[in-house]
C-alpha cells in the first residue's frame, strides 16, 4: 500500500469506530471508574446490600450501584450494564447512592458504653 | 482495492469486538435471586442490618415492609406520602415494639443478675407474639395506599427489598445454609466465644428450641411470594392475600423466643466479660429510640 492507500484505510477505520461510538450514544465508555473494582461477572448485590441501599430508577428498573457496576433485577435474575448508561453515570456523579445504617459498627464496638443506633444515610 | 476491502473487514471486526453496540443490560451469568454473593464483603450497613434483625422481630413481615421504605428511593414528590405511610406502619407496630423492648430489658436484667426466671421471660415472649398478631389486619389499608402511590418499578423494588430483609433475618437468626441449624446467626455475634462455648450453646439452644414451634420458613416464604405477586400487579388488595394472617405473629414470636432461649443458654457458659458485653448489647437494643424518624 502506498501512502494514499494507508491514509484512506486509516480514515475508514476511524469512520467505523465513529459509527460504532455513535451507536453507543448515551453510554460512557468503560473506564477505570466503571466495572473496574475487581468484581467478576458472577458478582451481584447480596440481600443485605439490597436492603440497605437506595436504588436509582432507570429504564423501568430499580438499579443499584454495587462493586463499581449498575445492577438491576429482571425476571427474577440480576443483570448488570456492561457499559454505564449516561443517565446513571450523571446521576452517580450528581448524588452518591444512599445507604442506610441500622446499627453502628454492626453491633460491635460496644466498649465504652456507647453503641448508637444510627438511622441515617451516608 | 483488495487491501482496502481487507481494511474494512478488519476495522469492522475490531469495532465489533471493542465497541459492542448498545449499552443495554447484559450479564454473562445470572445467579438466582436472593442468593448472597460469596465475593461480597459485609460493610457496616450490611453487618448492622444483620445485627438489627437479630434483636428486632416485633412487626414480623410488616416490619420488613416498613424497613424497605427506608431505602426505596422514591421521587421527591412521593416522599411525603411514603413517609406518612411509614409513620402509620410504625404506629401500628408500636405495641409490639414496646413488648419487645420489655422482653429485651428483662433478658438484660436476668442475665446481669445471673438468674433466669423462665416464667417471667416466657410471659414477655408471649406479649411480643400477641402484639404482633394485631399488626397484619391493621396494616392492610396502609399497604393498599402504598400500592396506589408507587410506580411499577418502585413496587418491584419494594418486594425485592422485603425478600432481602427476610433472607437477612433468616440468616441472622436461624442460619442460612442449614434450615435445621438454629444457632448460626447468634453464634456469629461478636462475643469472642470459644469453640467449646459455641458447641455448648449450639447443643443447649437446640434442646431448648424443641419446646417452641419450629420456624415455619416455608409458610413465611409462601406468604411473601403471594404478597410479592400481588403487590407487583396493577391492582392490589392486602385483604385478598389468603396465605395467612399469622405470619407476623409467628415470625415475631419465634424470633423473640429464639432470642430468649439464646440468652438463657448462653448465660450458663459466658465468662463475666462476655456476660457484661451481652448485657450492654441487650440494654442498648431495649432502649432503642422509637422517637427517631423511621426507628423500628
Amino acid at each position: 500500500m502506498n501512502n494514499a492507500m494507508w491514509k484512506r484505510a486509516i480514515s475508514q477505520i476511524a469512520l467505523v469506530v465513529a459509527v460504532a461510538g455513535a451507536a453507543n450514544f448515551g453510554c460512557y465508555a468503560e473506564g477505570p471508574e466503571y466495572g473496574g473494582a475487581g468484581y467478576s461477572d458472577g458478582d451481584y448485590p447480596p440481600d443485605a446490600y439490597i436492603a440497605t441501599a437506595d436504588p436509582f430508577y432507570y429504564d423501568g428498573y430499580a438499579t443499584y450501584w454495587y462493586g463499581g457496576r449498575w445492577y438491576y433485577r429482571n425476571g427474577g435474575r440480576w443483570n448488570h450494564y456492561n457499559r454505564e448508561p449516561g443517565a446513571l453515570h450523571a446521576q452517580r456523579l450528581h448524588q452518591a447512592p444512599g445507604r442506610r445504617t441500622y446499627e453502628a459498627h454492626g453491633g460491635r464496638g460496644y466498649a465504652g458504653g456507647h453503641a448508637g443506633h444510627v438511622h441515617g444515610r451516608r | 482495492m483488495a487491501s482496502l476491502r481487507m481494511t474494512w473487514i478488519v476495522a469492522t471486526l475490531l469495532a465489533g469486538a471493542g465497541l459492542p453496540l448498545g449499552c443495554g443490560g447484559s450479564s454473562a451469568r445470572n445467579p438466582p435471586a436472593n442468593a448472597a454473593s460469596a465475593a461480597a464483603a459485609d460493610d457496616d450497613p450490611m453487618s448492622g442490618l444483620a445485627e438489627h434483625h437479630r434483636y428486632h422481630h416485633h412487626g414480623g413481615v410488616t416490619l420488613f415492609v416498613a424497613m424497605s421504605l427506608d431505602t426505596l428511593g422514591v421521587a421527591p414528590d412521593q416522599q411525603a406520602a411514603v413517609d406518612k405511610i411509614h409513620s402509620e406502619l410504625n404506629a401500628l407496630m408500636a405495641p409490639a415494639r414496646a413488648a419487645e423492648q420489655a422482653l429485651t430489658a428483662t433478658l438484660a436484667d436476668e442475665l446481669a443478675a445471673e438468674t433466669f426466671d423462665v416464667e417471667k421471660v416466657n410471659a414477655a415472649v408471649s406479649q411480643v407474639a400477641v402484639a404482633a398478631a394485631a399488626v397484619h389486619a391493621g396494616s392492610a389499608d396502609a399497604l393498599d395506599e402504598l400500592h396506589k402511590l408507587l410506580t411499577p418499578a418502585e413496587r418491584a423494588a419494594l418486594v425485592d427489598k422485603v425478600a432481602a430483609h427476610w433472607a437477612v433475618w433468616r440468616e441472622a437468626n436461624a442460619g442460612a445454609t442449614d434450615a435445621g441449624n438454629t444457632t448460626d446467626g447468634y453464634l456469629a455475634m461478636d462475643l469472642d466465644l470459644t469453640a467449646d462455648q459455641m458447641a455448648k450453646i449450639h447443643t443447649g439452644l437446640g434442646d431448648d428450641m424443641k419446646s417452641s414451634a419450629p420456624l415455619a420458613q416455608q409458610e413465611i416464604t409462601a406468604h411473601l411470594a403471594a404478597f410479592s405477586d400481588a403487590f407487583r400487579s396493577e391492582t392490589f388488595e392486602a385483604h385478598a392475600i389468603n396465605t395467612e394472617s399469622h405470619a407476623n405473629e409467628h415470625l415475631a414470636g419465634w424470633g423473640a423466643a429464639h432470642m430468649a432461649h439464646f440468652v438463657e443458654v448462653a448465660s450458663l457458659v459466658l465468662t463475666p466479660e462476655q456476660r457484661t458485653k451481652l448485657v450492654e448489647r441487650l440494654r442498648e437494643h431495649a432502649s432503642h429510640d422509637a422517637g427517631i424518624q423511621g426507628a423500628l
